[in-house]
C-alpha cells in the first residue's frame, strides 16, 4: 500500500483584521504497491484515423508503432482495448464492445488490428471519448486510463457537445491527450485533458511518438493508488478562494469541488504513482483577535473513505508586523508560476489576434517571471517566440517568423512549473 | 436566556442540552482529543488562547460601570455590553444576551452590542438627534450586524440572535429601548421601577389577562421571548420609553442572569439599598453580579449601573 506524506508551507501569521490564509501543501506518494494492492487497471488507446493522419503517411505509421509500444507496456490482466476515431468512433480491438485482459495472445491480436487501420474520415473527439466511457463501464471498479492521440481540430461536434461529454465522463476515466503536428488546437486538447484529469502535450515529430507513448503507459502502469481526492475542511464562516495544483503543472481545482458536507469538499486528483505534487490553497476566514489561533483548513488525502495523510493550515493573528508581513516563499513562488502560465496564454492569444502590444507586454512579463523563478524549460520555449533583450526587466521583441510548433509547444507546456529552487526568490 | 428555557417556534429551535466539553468560541461539541474546534476552527487545547477567555469583564467609567460575568454553569459568556460616557454626563449603554439555543449566540451579542454602541455614541454627541430615534437606529444597526454573522445559513440551526436593551442619558432625560427580555430599572430614594416590559410569552399572558404575575413567574414560558435581534426575528418594532427623573438615582440595565434572582424592581432595589450609601456604580454592578453567582449563577450575568444626577 502506498504511503502518502504531506507538508504544509505557510506564514500562519495574519495582521489584525486579515482574513486571507495561503498555504502550499506538498503531497508525496512513495508509489509502493504490494502485489495485492495494485489497483485493477483498464487502458484504452484512442487513435485519430482521420484523413489527415495519412498525410504525411508516416504520421499514421508512427501512431501504429507508438500504440504497439504502448500495448507492450500493458501489464498482464489489465483490461485493454483500442479505439479508432474519425467522425465516428470504432472499437477496433476487441470488436465486441468489451475490453480484454492483456496477455501475449491478446497483445499480438491487437497489433494485427492496428495494421488494418486506414486514414480516412473526419474528427469527432466527443464520440471517441463517449465510446471509451462505454467500454470502461464494462469493467466496473477498475482504475481507468486512456491515451488520446489526434492531429486535428474537433470538426464534427460543437463545443457545447464536447463540454457535455466531458462533464458526463468526469471522474469515470483519466485521459492523457497528445497532439501530433501543428494542425490541432491547444485550447481544445487542454480542455479535454483538464476535464479528464490528464496531461496534454505536443508531439512535434511523428518519430517521437513511440517514446512518449511508452512513458505514458509506463507511468499509468506505475500508478499504485486509484481514485484519490484532496479533501479540504474549512471552518464555518470561511470561504475557499481557490484550490490549485501548482506542481508539476498548474491545474485549477476550485470549480471541481464535490461537497462532502457543509464544511468539507473533495477535489479529484485521480491516480498516484511514485510522485510529489504541490497544491496552493487560499482560504478566507473570519478575522479573530490578536493572539488567537485557529485552524483555517485541514487537508486530507482520501482514497475511498480512508484518510491517507493530513496537513493543517493555521491562522494566528498578531499586531507584530514583522511576523504578519513576511511573504511565504512557496506562496510567492507559485503565485508567480500561475501568473507565468496566464501571461503566456494571454500573450499567445494576443499575438494570434494581432494585438502585438499586449503580446509583447505579456510575453515580456512571462520572460521576467521565468527568469526570476529559474523556470529554464519555459524560458527556452519563450525564446522560440520572443527575442529576449533583458530578462530581468522583461524587455523582449516578438520574433517575426515563429514556427507553429514553437508557439504550440510554448502554449501546451505553459502550465509546467518548477519548484522553489535555491536561485528563486 | 438559558438553553432549556427558550422555546420560541418549537419546531425550529434545536434545544440543546449541554453535555460534554464544547468549543468556548462557538459552542460546538468537542471530542476530548480535539486541538481545534471542528466547526469554527478555534484552538481549543490548553496551548490555545481561546481557553483563557476572561470569565468576567468589568468597565468602570466612574459615573457608570458595567460587569459581565460568565456565571457558574455556562462554558462561555454569551452576554455582551457597550458603555460610553461623553461630555459631562452623557451616557450610551447597550446590553445584549446571546440566545444560546441558536448558533453563535455570543457572536450575535458581541456584534449587536458593538454595532448599536457605535450608532449611540455618535447620536449622543449630536444635540439635534432625537434620543428615541437614536435608539431605534442603534437597534437597526444591531439587527444588520447580526444578520451579517456569516454562518447564519451554513448549518441547519437557529440563526444567531440576541436580546438587546439600551439607553441614552442626556440632559436629565433617560431614553430606553429594548427587544427581548433584558431589562432596565430605575431606582431613587423613593421609587423602584422596571422601565421595560419583557417581550415574552409570560408578559403577554399577563397583559392579556391569561396569567397572573404569580402564575407567570412559575410558568415554563417565563423565558420564552417573543421578539429578538436576529435574521429570523418577528417584524415587531422595538419598544422605547422616556423618563425625566426629578431626583438623583440609578439606572440599571441587566440580562436575565441577574433578574432571575431578583425579578421585581423592589427586590432588586432592596439589594442595592443594602449596599453602603453612596456606593459607586462599579461597586453596585459588582455586588449585583456577585449576588447572582451566590444564588446559583445559572446563566451569564451582565449588569450596567449609571448614576443619574438631573
Amino acid at each position: 500500500m502506498s504511503t502518502f506524506t504531506t507538508e504544509c508551507d505557510q506564514n500562519e501569521y495574519l495582521p489584525l483584521g486579515g482574513s486571507e490564509v495561503n498555504a502550499i501543501v506538498t503531497v508525496t506518494s512513495d508509489g509502493a504497491a504490494g502485489e495485492t494492492s495494485q489497483p485493477e487497471a483498464a487502458e484504452i488507446v484512442i487513435i485519430d484515423t482521420s484523413g489527415s493522419m495519412g498525410a504525411p503517411r508516416r504520421k499514421l505509421e508512427a501512431a501504429r508503432k507508438a500504440t504497439s509500444v504502448a500495448i507492450d507496456c500493458i501489464r498482464d490482466d489489465v483490461a485493454f482495448g483500442l479505439i479508432a476515431g474519425t467522425e465516428v468512433a470504432q472499437a477496433v480491438y476487441p470488436t465486441d464492445g468489451t475490453l480484454v485482459p492483456a496477455s501475449a495472445q491478446t497483445r499480438a491480436d491487437a497489433k494485427i488490428a492496428l495494421r488494418r487501420l486506414k486514414a480516412e474520415g473526419g474528427t469527432a473527439i466527443g464520440s471517441w471519448l463517449t465510446l471509451a466511457g462505454t467500454l470502461f463501464a464494462t469493467v466496473p471498479g477498475r482504475s481507468c486510463h486512456a491515451i488520446l492521440l489526434t492531429d486535428g481540430e474537433n470538426q464534427h461536434e460543437t463545443d457545447d457537445h464536447l463540454d457535455g461529454v466531458l462533464s458526463e465522463l468526469e471522474g469515470r476515466f483519466q485521459c492523457d491527450c497528445r497532439g501530433v503536428g501543428t494542425d490541432w488546437k491547444v485550447s481544445e486538447l487542454r480542455r479535454i485533458a483538464s476535464g479528464l484529469l490528464g496531461s496534454v502535450d505536443i508531439i512535434a515529430k511523428p518519430e517521437d511518438m513511440a517514446g512518449d507513448f511508452r512513458t505514458l503507459m509506463e507511468t499509468a502502469m506505475g500508478k499504485a493508488t486509484g481514485n484519490v481526492s484532496l479533501r479540504l475542511w474549512a471552518p464555518q464562516g470561511a470561504s475557499i478562494a481557490f484550490v490549485r495544483q501548482v506542481a508539476p503543472t498548474i491545474e485549477e481545482l476550485t470549480d471541481r469541488a464535490v461537497q462532502v458536507n457543509d464544511l468539507t469538499a473533495d477535489y479529484p486528483t485521480a491516480t498516484w504513482g511514485r510522485e510529489s505534487r504541490d497544491y496552493h490553497v487560499c482560504i478566507n476566514v473570519q478575522p479573530r483577535d490578536a493572539g488567537e489561533e485557529m485552524l483555517a483548513g485541514r487537508i486530507s488525502l482520501v482514497e475511498g473513505e480512508e484518510t491517507r495523510a493530513r496537513a493543517l493550515v493555521k491562522a494566528i493573528w498578531t499586531d507584530d508586523q514583522r511576523l504578519s508581513t513576511q511573504i511565504n516563499r512557496g506562496v510567492a513562488h507559485y503565485t508567480g508560476q500561475a501568473e507565468l502560465a496566464d501571461c503566456i496564454q494571454e500573450g499567445i492569444d494576443a499575438r494570434r489576434d494581432g494585438d502585438l502590444a499586449t503580446a509583447t507586454f505579456k510575453l515580456g512579463r512571462a520572460v521576467q517571471l521565468a527568469a526570476e523563478s529559474g523556470n529554464d524549460g519555459t524560458m527556452k520555449l519563450l525564446q522560440g517566440v520572443v527575442e529576449v533583450d533583458d530578462a530581468a526587466t522583461g524587455t523582449v521583441r516578438l520574433r517575426q517568423n515563429v514556427a507553429a510548433v514553437d508557439e504550440m509547444s510554448l502554449d501546451t507546456r505553459s502550465t509546467i512549473t518548477v519548484r522553489v529552487g535555491p536561485g528563486a526568490t | 436566556v438559558s438553553t432549556e428555557d427558550v422555546d420560541v417556534n418549537a419546531e425550529d429551535v434545536n434545544v440543546r442540552t449541554q453535555a460534554g466539553p464544547s468549543c468556548p468560541s462557538c459552542g460546538a461539541p468537542l471530542q476530548a482529543e480535539d486541538r481545534f474546534c471542528e466547526r469554527c476552527g478555534a484552538r481549543v487545547d490548553d496551548e490555545g488562547s481561546t481557553e483563557a477567555a476572561e470569565t468576567r469583564v468589568e468597565l468602570d467609567l466612574t459615573i457608570a460601570a458595567a460587569v459581565s460575568d460568565q456565571g457558574l454553569h455556562h462554558h462561555r459568556n454569551e452576554d455582551s455590553f457597550h458603555l460610553a460616557v461623553t461630555g459631562e454626563r452623557n451616557v450610551a449603554v447597550v446590553v445584549c444576551d446571546g440566545i444560546s439555543s441558536a448558533s453563535a449566540g455570543n457572536v450575535a451579542a458581541r456584534n449587536a452590542a458593538q454595532a448599536a454602541g457605535v450608532v449611540l455614541d455618535k447620536s449622543v454627541a449630536d444635540p439635534d438627534k432625537d434620543a428615541s430615534q437614536a435608539i431605534l437606529d442603534a437597534i437597526q444597526a444591531a439587527v444588520d450586524a447580526v444578520i451579517q454573522v456569516e454562518w447564519t445559513t451554513r448549518v441547519k440551526r437557529v440563526d444567531p440572535s440576541c436580546t438587546l436593551v439600551s439607553a441614552v442619558c442626556r440632559g436629565g432625560e433617560i431614553t430606553v429601548g429594548w427587544v427581548g427580555d433584558s431589562r432596565a430599572y430605575w431606582f431613587d430614594r423613593e421609587e423602584a421601577h422596571q422601565l421595560t416590559v419583557d417581550d415574552s410569552f409570560a408578559e403577554e399572558g399577563i397583559a392579556k389577562g391569561l396569567l397572573t404575575p404569580e402564575q407567570a413567574a412559575k410558568s415554563p414560558f417565563l423565558h420564552s421571548i417573543t421578539n429578538w435581534v436576529g435574521p429570523d426575528a418577528p417584524e415587531r418594532p422595538p419598544r422605547t420609553v422616556t423618563l425625566r427623573p426629578e431626583r438623583p438615582g440609578r439606572l440599571v440595565l441587566c440580562t436575565d442572569g441577574l433578574w432571575n434572582y431578583a425579578p421585581s424592581a423592589s427586590e432588586l432595589g432592596g439589594l442595592i439599598d443594602a449596599l453602603p450609601r453612596g456606593a459607586a456604580p462599579a461597586a453596585v454592578a459588582r455586588a449585583l453580579a456577585d449576588m447572582a453567582n451566590d444564588r446559583g449563577g445559572h446563566d451569564n450575568i451582565t449588569v450596567a449601573v449609571i448614576d443619574i444626577d438631573p
